[in-house]
């Protein structure tokens, strides 16, 4: 079957003026944007942001109220099952089947995908050295699997068919650190093989660290869309203050706010080392630090560590919105 | 080669869901034990029932004949025909419980007592004149018998009316028999040559009954029950699972892993289809050989006849499972609507209790449901040995009825995809 776009013009994901209404609720409002061939493409925002509506829409779970939506060339309204046989989908969730083994696992979403025995067999062979679970272990159910060991393998049923395209859904959500790193890895040489991969998460290290291309979500709408290295030098007049009080209050934020020459003060959260920290931004980090760590300490807060913190992509998207992606999810 | 591919589509669907049954142990009691319990449970309980065995009826017999009274002036204690009654009674093999007065439910010893606890079924009161009654000891002041009947009465348990219906109708008969044998020696006291016209006289009409032979051998209540059983298959097993199992997938988002897979809606229902009714099949096959090994059940097995009449029925339980696994929002809304729907149909369908003993409206409803026409038409072929030309009319309403439901289970499951 032909593709809908010429190979030599490939991009394996087109979004084009798409938005998607819920009754009176626009998931997505109007967004446009390319992934092309090969990249590792961020789709970064809070929970709400329409991250998983545009996923649902790229995998053809839900039609777009309008526009147009292209994977691997093929239209999800004129080809699906094309567009379907070029991705594979990671959910976030870990979806098996907990009372098969792995192999079984596998070999259902293989044939499900319509790979032919021989090939199965030696498909599954080669997803269960590279997510390295051994012989033993893919013959017990998945139900006695550790947390990562089942992301390992809800990974390998979306690659069994050789996917061109791969979305995967907040990849590491709930993963300790050392699990999240082996993850990371699996991804890094998905992407050196040439796999176009779309990456949705709200952990902003996590983009940053993998992708070569992101796109901020807000409220339906791209509101920034680039590499990490663009975006961050958007922030990079700033300098951002990162302290560590042992508790934030917003007595303690409106006081900082008042120092001069504090651009901004807010409350984030370290997603690796599990720790609130509160935010400065400022054009004279150097200037100001005596008069700060003089205010938090008059309204009786303790301070357990302060840095210079470059920028990240979780300033641009405070820079953006206005809002810290964890007051987001407490407000969620 | 596209064929080929959805073939390979569908059995996949159809043996994972098949092994969430296999390799679940719940499920598997409710799938294949379940129908085993059952069918031992309905074997013993029926088991019986339709043989004329009396001894299973607990009677009790409240026998006041030996009660001192007085008649024409004179004291009487005779018990002789009374207590000839009671033996009577034992000797046709009722189980009998004896009492000295009838009592309330709440004087313990007494026969009320026990109908109030279950310990009785009937309760037969002979009255303290029933000998002098039946001698003819009754007499006016010129020594001429008085004509004075003798009365018995019965009192039953409500609580349990089918129990003490067949009670009541075996007491009954039993008092005819007595009656009879009790003219027959009262007449034989009379000159000879009028004993023939007292006997008419005293019995004008004899019946005799009989079972008529429709199924070449005696029948019994649970060689009706045990084909019968495969109606509640298709709502235990096809019904149950249908709707489970897609809310269950939805739940856990197996569901939404397999329509992101390139497989069509048609092929995903006609993967679980597979698997509900291979259940069916599993389960059915369960009830029949279990009733055949366990109670000797006589069947006759047209296996053709048997495939079809259930793969249609099938249709309409897993037609009727797909609509509800589409429209309820999760594995336990599933459940429930579900046991709100099949546990008060299984009474409908005639497999527990004939349709012919419920109140019209019970009736004419039970008469809608495809079900039932399983029952009908698997009490024909199996029990009766009837051809299969004899149960058409049954096989063309579940042939209708099962591509209806189906088709709004298909239109229901469509509708749910548009709310992933």
């Amino acid at each position: 079957m032909e593709r809908d776009t010429e190979p030599m013009n490939l991009n394996d994901i087109e979004v084009d003026s798409v938005t998607k209404r819920f009754e009176d609720t626009v998931a997505v409002d109007n967004i446009s944007m390319n992934v092309a061939r090969g990249e590792l493409f961020g789709l970064l925002g809070p929970n709400g942001a329409g991250k998983s509506t545009l996923t649902k829409m790229l995998c053809g779970m839900i039609n777009p109220t309008s526009g147009i939506i292209k994977v691997g060339g093929y239209s999800i309204h004129k080809n699906p099952m094309k567009v379907k046989e070029s991705l594979g989908v990671v959910p976030q969730d870990i979806v098996l089947y907990d009372y098969l083994n792995a192999r079984e696992n596998l070999a259902f979403f293989g044939r499900l995908y319509g790979l032919p025995g021989g090939k199965l067999k030696s498909r599954i062979e080669e997803l269960l050295k590279f997510t390295q679970l051994d012989e033993k272990v893919a013959k017990r159910h998945i139900s006695t699997y550790s947390g990562g060991m089942k992301r390992r393998v809800n990974i390998a049923a979306a690659l069994l068919h050789e996917p061109q395209v791969i979305l995967l859904d907040e990849p590491t959500a709930g993963l300790d650190p050392k699990n999240k790193l082996a993850l990371w890895e699996i991804i890094r040489t998905l992407h050196k093989e040439g796999k176009t991969i779309m990456l949705t998460t709200h952990m902003m290290d996590e983009a940053e660290e993998l992708c070569n291309q992101v796109a901020i979500m807000d409220k339906g709408k791209v509101i920034a869309l680039g590499s990490p290295h663009q975006l961050i030098k958007k922030v990079k007049m700033e300098n951002t203050i990162t302290l560590v009080p042992d508790k934030i209050t917003s007595k303690l934020i409106e006081a900082v706010k008042k120092i001069s020459g504090v651009k901004r003060s807010y409350r984030a959260y370290n997603e690796s080392e599990k720790i609130e920290t509160l935010k400065i931004i400022t054009k004279r980090a150097e200037d100001i630090l005596p008069d700060i760590v003089s205010t938090i300490l008059s309204v009786g807060t303790k301070i357990l560590s302060v840095e210079l913190s470059r920028v990240t992509l979780e300033d641009v998207f405070i820079l953006l919105t206005g809002r810290s992606l964890r007051e987001e999810e407490e407000q969620l | 080669m596209k064929l080929k591919r959805t073939v390979n589509q569908v059995f996949a669907i159809a043996k994972t869901d098949f092994l969430g049954i296999a390799r679940n142990k719940t499920a598997i009691f409710f799938t294949l034990l379940f129908p085993l319990f059952f069918i031992i449970i309905i074997g013993f309980t029926f088991g019986t029932v339709g043989t004329g065995e009396t001894n299973r009826i607990q009677v009790g017999a409240v026998n006041l004949d030996g009660t001192t009274i007085y008649v024409n002036g004179t004291v009487s204690h005779n018990s002789s025909i009374g207590d000839a009654f009671v033996q009577a009674l034992k000797d046709v093999n009722f189980t009998v419980h004896e009492y000295a007065k009838y009592g309330d439910r709440d004087n313990n010893g007494t026969a009320a007592y026990d109908i109030s606890r279950g310990q009785i079924k009937v309760a037969v009161v002979i009255p303290v004149n029933f000998t002098e009654a039946l001698s003819y000891q009754y007499v006016d002041s010129l020594g001429v018998p008085i004509p004075t009947k003798a009365h018995l009465d019965l009192y039953t348990d409500p609580s349990d009316p089918t129990g003490s219906m067949i009670a009541q109708q075996s007491i009954l008969g039993f008092i005819s028999g007595f009656i009879e044998y009790y003219q027959e020696s009262m007449i034989s006291q009379i000159p000879e040559s009028f004993q023939s016209y007292a006997k008419v006289l005293a019995d004008p009409i004899t019946v005799s009954t009989g079972e008529a032979d429709i199924a070449g051998h005696p029948l019994r209540n649970i060689d009706f029950m045990v084909p019968s059983t495969l109606g509640l298959v298709l709502l235990w097993g096809g019904l149950n699972h249908a709707s489970v199992s897609i809310a269950t997938e939805r739940t856990k988002g197996t569901f939404q892993r397999m329509i992101i897979a390139p497989v069509s809606p048609a092929t995903v229902l006609v993967g679980k289809f597979i698997s509900s009714l291979a259940i069916v099949y599993l389960s059915g096959a369960v009830m029949l050989i279990s009733g055949v090994l366990l109670f000797q059940v006589n069947l006759y097995w047209n296996i053709p006849a048997i495939v079809l009449s259930v793969f249609l029925g099938a249709l309409s339980a897993i037609g009727l499972g797909l609509i509800i696994s589409s429209l309820a929002k999760n594995e336990e809304a599933a459940n429930a609507i579900t046991i709100l729907i099949s546990v008060p149909l299984q009474f409908f369908i005639g497999a527990f209790f004939p349709l012919s003993m419920m109140p019209e409206p019970a009736q004419i409803f039970g008469n809608v449901l495809p079900f039932t026409k399983l029952v009908t038409a698997m009490q024909s072929i199996m029990t009766k040995n009837l051809p299969f030309e004899a149960v058409m009319p049954e096989i063309i309403y579940m042939t209708i009825s099962g591509l209806i439901l189906f088709a709004l289970g298909v239109i229901a499951y469509r509708l749910s995809l548009k709310r992933l």
